[in-house]
């Protein structure tokens, strides 16, 4: 049933949007039998009374709200939105993405070229609130009436109240940032930059954003050194676990070089690594260690935790993150910073944050694909593919490749070592996002998980099957390849919630547990055939 | 006295449209630079083809980068003369929208070939048309590009419009503006397209128009009613133009060479880092509590800052 939501409906109570089953994207074999997947759920009443459920029923912003009782209070909160969106609008408070939020503002022809490009508006049965331009053309018409001073003939019909500003607040929580819809603009516009815009807006003139990602993200990142809470004392615990576990599995005993001076280079994994999959920076340093790289951890605050999340609402908490991200590689005089299979991890230092760093500050940064291939392609460690034969296909995280252009040096090591990798489609820069992107993957509070597993994933489930229609059958053991913490970390969920590796025997893991894996010298597999 | 009257206004609409924008790009290019936002593939990288970046090479800034110009070109171009992306991926909506923009560039084209005619009249002798070869090629060109982008235009106009107005896709996020535009456009080429039947199928009387304006001579042709109207309400548009949202030919060149194609690395030493150093110096002036008053970027980025976190968002 085509969704008659207009734009200005925002500013209407009520719930804008109901989700249902039957309007959403249909999976493949065998998530097209009956009760496959679990139903959508109500929000509970309580989560009613304090949150915003008004937009489809589901919260990521998940701090309390206390809604305006009286007039005065409702044109105060507008006040302070306009505000800080003025000084969205000056080069002081916001040179960092002016000139591209302007453009975007000034110049969209409504074409609506760039819907279909959308995972999220597909998967929901092109639900209107999650179109591309929707977030985009309510931004635009505040800024042209609100703040422009012009007539809704000129901006089009929009009111500025507090059902406006709760539905905002929370649609831009619904893109993942992956930007797929910018590469199909006539214009050049930016469509996913504006959902930024938006979280920014409100976070740093009102201080607020989703709670994992701020207050537990980016806040505790810079207090305690680790989004995930891990001090540096902690994660140098877990380094000797490390060594034990590689130890244990492979019989190799090494020594992780952390705090080491004057190394090649600062490797920084997710610290999600450390704690949810050890095996991956536990496969990084057998491979390096076995292909003589010269390289460090650091147990810096902030140092050992490659994750940067404002990247996803906040320029001055990126710019934070950053800078202490190279101070911890210029304190052990390394050249270079090289990020782990992380994907924001390397947007957010690599590109992103290389308008940040000047004079000491720029130390360079890299991805850890181009080392990791050169090590298959110059046999700097002896492998055999055979060891690798299982259907394998890659998940393409959209910040490695859309967002950075590191595109090939994965699949190379996966078309050298893997003999039954295939290619899901569509696949390398025109990937769709695992569903996780731009902080889903971590907001776990409240009914968010299942709108992110209902809605934001189901994408790259149908891609997963697509890819593996031809060994479905649950005999035959399939794994994914995700090359990113956030990627796995919103994967592991999907599979969870779908039952994936039950009903299907697909499995996950990253790029490098292939290498390991496909080691000649190692006796006994890497890759464990379960999920976790 | 009208003739030189309207004379006066076509020089003053020309310029008009000329400054403005002229202005326009000034305010795009004098920007500051502001973080990467690029966006694969990027067609001067030279291993565009599968969407790669200088970040595929290990210490890509030990090795010399290269930049394939061609490429960048080519991009532009199929985009600009073909609106490729909308090819792609708004079909239905390419075969109206294609036929309005190609219209406009023949119509570019036509007034380019007026240009020239009239110079070639005023200052060489050469009469248009006649038998010289020169003025051969200018008329026929004239006739083609001029009829040709009448026609185009004025069914591309009129496509866009019903599109826009049919297709729910598009009317939701329509305001009255947009329909405006459309219609004032329109109206010129339905004028332009009466004087051209009626009056002038051979555009003599344009070529004499524009022999008069580029030779500053009063011997502008008589100009009927319906002509009248076209060309003022032409001029109208020239000047209103560069002040919409039409002006997005000046916009797509910063959108994609300032935006999704740019990413020149801040190598140390680079003019980058000496913008980067320039912008980390502006103060400011967030309210959010995780902000402290009165200090610059780099201050606020490198300097402890305070950790407090809102509980509730509320009046």
């Amino acid at each position: 049933m085509k969704d008659k939501t207009r734009i200005e409906d925002i500013g209407k109570k009520g719930q804008m949007v109901k989700l249902r089953e039957e309007d959403l994207m249909e999976l493949p074999y065998p998530y097209n039998q009956p009760d496959m997947e679990p139903k959508f759920t109500e929000p509970k009443d309580e989560w009613r009374e304090r949150y915003v459920t008004d937009l489809d029923g589901y919260i990521a912003i998940n701090i309390p709200v206390k809604r305006p009782e009286t007039k005065e209070e409702e044109e105060r909160m507008v006040r302070r939105f306009l505000e800080g969106f003025k000084r969205l609008l000056t080069k002081n408070d916001h040179w960092t993405f002016l000139q591209p939020l302007l453009l975007t503002l000034e110049y969209c022809a409504k074409c609506q070229a760039c819907a279909d490009a959308c995972p999220i508006y597909l998967a929901s049965g092109k639900k209107e609130i999650y179109r591309p331009t929707y977030r985009v053309e309510v931004l635009r018409r505040i800024y042209k009436k609100y703040i422009k001073g012009k007539s809704d003939f000129v901006s089009g019909k929009i009111d500025l109240n507090w059902d406006t500003l709760a539905k905002l607040a929370e649609v831009s929580w619904r893109c993942t940032l992956c930007r797929r819809c910018e590469q199909r603009c006539p214009i050049g516009i930016n469509n996913g930059l504006i959902t930024r815009e938006i979280r920014l807006l409100f976070a740093q003139e009102m201080g607020f954003a989703n709670k994992e990602v701020h207050e537990l993200g980016t806040v505790q990142h810079l207090k305690v050194g680790s989004s995930t809470a891990l001090t540096p004392d902690g994660f140098k615990d877990i380094v000797e676990f490390m060594e034990e576990e590689i130890e244990e599995k492979t019989g190799k005993k090494i020594k992780i070089p952390v705090d080491e001076k004057g190394a090649d280079f600062l490797l920084i994994h997710n610290a999600g690594e450390y704690l949810s999959w050890p095996e991956n920076p536990a496969a990084f340093a057998i491979l390096f260690e076995e292909a003589g790289i010269s390289y460090t951890l650091s147990s810096e605050l902030v140092g050992y935790d490659g994750v940067n999340y404002g990247v996803w609402y906040d320029d001055m908490q990126l710019a934070r993150i950053a800078l202490k991200h190279t101070e911890a590689a210029r304190k052990l005089d390394c050249n270079s910073i090289v990020v782990g299979e992380c994907g924001h991890a390397h947007k957010a230092i690599a590109v992103i944050a290389d308008r940040v760093v000047a004079d000491e500050t720029n130390v360079y940064r890299q991805s850890c694909m181009p080392i990791l291939w050169d090590i298959v392609k110059k046999k700097k460690i002896n492998f055999d593919p055979e060891k690798n034969d299982f259907p394998v296909t890659l998940h393409d995280p959209c910040n490695m490749v859309r967002l950075m252009g590191v595109v090939e040096p994965q699949r190379k090591v996966l078309r050298a070592l893997c003999p039954q990798f295939r290619e899901m489609s569509p696949n390398g820069v025109y990937n769709y996002c695992c569903g996780g992107g731009s902080g889903f993957a971590i907001m776990q509070s409240m009914n968010f998980p299942e709108w992110r597993n209902k809605v934001s994933t189901r994408m790259k489930l149908k891609q997963t099957m697509d890819a593996f229609k031809d060994c479905i059958d649950p005999s035959i053991n399939k794994m994914l390849c995700a090359p990113c913490s956030n990627c796995k970390g919103a994967i592991r969920d999907m599979f969870s919630y779908y039952q994936v590796p039950q009903k299907t025997s697909t499995y996950y893991t990253g790029l490098v547990e292939f290498m390991v894996n496909a080691m000649v010298d190692l006796e006994e597999p890497y890759i464990e055939w379960e999920f976790h | 006295m009208v003739v030189s009257l309207l004379q006066l206004s076509s020089y003053v609409a020309f310029a008009i449209f000329i400054v403005a924008v002229l202005a326009k790009w000034r305010q795009w290019s004098s920007m500051p630079i502001h973080l990467r936002w690029e966006l694969y593939p990027v067609p001067h990288e030279p291993e565009h083809e599968h969407g790669g970046s200088y970040f595929e090479e290990f210490n890509f800034w030990e090795k010399h980068r290269e930049k394939n110009h061609l490429n960048e070109m080519k991009e532009l171009f199929t985009e600009l003369l073909f609106i490729k992306r909308v090819f792609d991926f708004k079909r239905q909506f390419w075969f109206t929208t294609y036929p309005f923009h190609l219209g406009i560039y023949l119509i570019l084209a036509w007034f380019a070939l007026l240009f020239v005619g009239g110079l070639t009249q005023a200052y060489t002798g050469i009469a248009i048309p006649s038998a010289h070869p020169w003025a051969q090629l200018i008329y026929y060109l004239t006739l083609l590009t001029g009829s040709l982008g009448i026609i185009l235009g004025t069914l591309g106009c009129i496509g866009v419009l019903l599109y826009r107005l049919s297709e729910e896709d598009m009317r939701k996020y329509s305001a009255g503006l947009d329909y405006f535009n459309l219609i004032f456009i329109l109206v010129v080429y339905v004028l332009g397209a009466i004087s051209w039947l009626s009056f002038d199928r051979t555009f003599t009387t344009a070529q004499a128009y524009m022999t008069a304006m580029v030779s500053f001579s009063s011997a502008i042709p008589q100009l009927n009613n319906i002509i009248l109207a076209h060309v003022i309400l032409l001029e109208l548009l020239w000047i209103y133009i560069p002040f919409t949202k039409m002006s997005h030919f000046v916009g797509k060149y910063f959108t994609y060479h300032k935006v999704l194609w740019e990413d020149e690395p801040n190598l140390r030493g680079s003019e980058v880092e000496k913008k980067v150093r320039e912008v980390l110096g502006y103060k400011v002036t967030w309210q959010a509590p995780h902000f402290t008053a009165g200090r610059t970027w780099a201050e606020e980025a490198t300097k402890p800052s305070k950790v407090d976190v809102i509980e509730r968002w509320e009046p």
